[in-house]
């Protein structure tokens, strides 16, 4: 099983996820990916490279249609009625992909720096609890009192 | 850029927050189950969605030397951020119509707080976004300096985000919401 793991997730010691930035960081054999072989790396590679250190034109339509697509999912569980309490977090989670894949991808997060993801996450992270605390205070605050 | 993008996470989150610890206490109308228009609303969420589309693809074009296509699409995100803009106005002028203005209920205040608030930023973003289509119809922006547009992008994508986060907590979560129980208490 931990085999299969390593088989699918990294090549040699390195995540199939990380994007080559160099020619040099470029698996070898060159674009291999763990499941269907150098055809589908090829596509992989087509989509994602276009040549530069950031992402091709085709990867970025791909991440825009995503992003209509899961606009439009939204749109659609709005119009259903019997989500009941699922509908809330349904929705945040479908906000949340299309969060990260504008930050990740357009924002170009996902290429850069580690730096500029550590600010900005924190930054969400203090945001976010503060909120919290806020939304929380809120709801029991007069219970406390 | 990233700096200032953390703190304005913060900022919108302040008004984000508001709106969610007020939520449901308009004690007159209109209620949002009453006056948002989520299929209107869709569109120009979508279009804001292709805006960014169309940046990330001018910054690609103008990285590689590539000026035409580069202000073309630098061209699209002025034209998709002033239809969203004109999106935001006919539905402000048509709420108000229907009596809803920031002084109306709770509901109206951090409505038109947050949303405008996002507006004056994508308003903004359009003005940056025409001076770099100039720039880069006259030459002076190219893949050397590119830089200028990427910090740019960020800005605007970053804006794109935030109305994420508006859609879905303003729009699509608040869209049902009426008034508050024993609301019709007040009104005898």
């Amino acid at each position: 099983m931990a085999n299969l793991w390593q088989k699918l997730t990294y090549h040699r010691g390195n995540g199939w996820w990380n994007l080559p930035h160099t020619a040099s960081q470029e698996p070898d054999p060159p674009f291999e990916g763990p499941i269907g072989g150098a055809w589908l790396s090829n596509i992989w590679r087509t989509i994602t490279h276009g040549g530069v250190s950031h992402a091709g034109p085709g990867f970025y339509w791909l991440v825009g249609l995503f992003l209509g697509v899961i606009t439009l999912l939204e749109v659609w569980l709005f119009t259903l009625k019997g989500l009941g309490g699922l509908y809330i977090p349904i929705l945040l989670g479908l906000s949340a992909l299309k969060f990260v894949g504008v930050v990740a991808f357009f924002m170009h997060l996902r290429f850069d720096g580690r730096l500029f993801t550590y600010i900005f996450t924190a930054s969400m992270g203090i945001g976010i609890g503060m909120f919290t605390l806020v939304l929380l205070l809120q709801q029991f605050g007069n219970q406390v009192r | 850029m990233w700096t200032f993008l953390g703190s304005d996470v913060m900022f919108f989150g302040a008004f984000i927050a508001t709106y969610l610890v007020y939520r449901g206490r308009s004690l007159n109308g209109p209620y949002p189950s009453e006056i948002l228009n989520i299929p209107v609303t869709s569109v120009s969420t979508f279009v804001l969605l292709m805006s960014s589309l169309a940046m990330v693809l001018g910054l690609y074009y103008l990285r590689e030397g590539q000026k035409n296509k580069a202000t073309l699409w630098i061209l699209v995100v002025v034209l998709l951020g002033t239809v969203f803009m004109g999106f935001q106005f006919v539905e402000f002028r048509e709420f108000a119509h229907e009596g809803l203005t920031p002084r109306t209920n709770i509901f109206g205040t951090t409505f038109f707080i947050l949303t405008g608030i996002h507006g004056a930023h994508v308003t903004i973003g359009v003005i940056w976004m025409a001076f770099l289509a100039y720039s880069s119809h006259r030459g002076k922006l190219r893949a050397d300096n590119s830089l200028d547009l990427e910090i740019a992008g960020l800005y605007w994508h970053f804006v794109d985000i935030v109305w994420i986060v508006i859609f879905t907590v303003i729009y699509l979560i608040s869209a049902n919401d009426g008034p508050p129980p024993g609301a019709e208490l007040l009104h005898g």
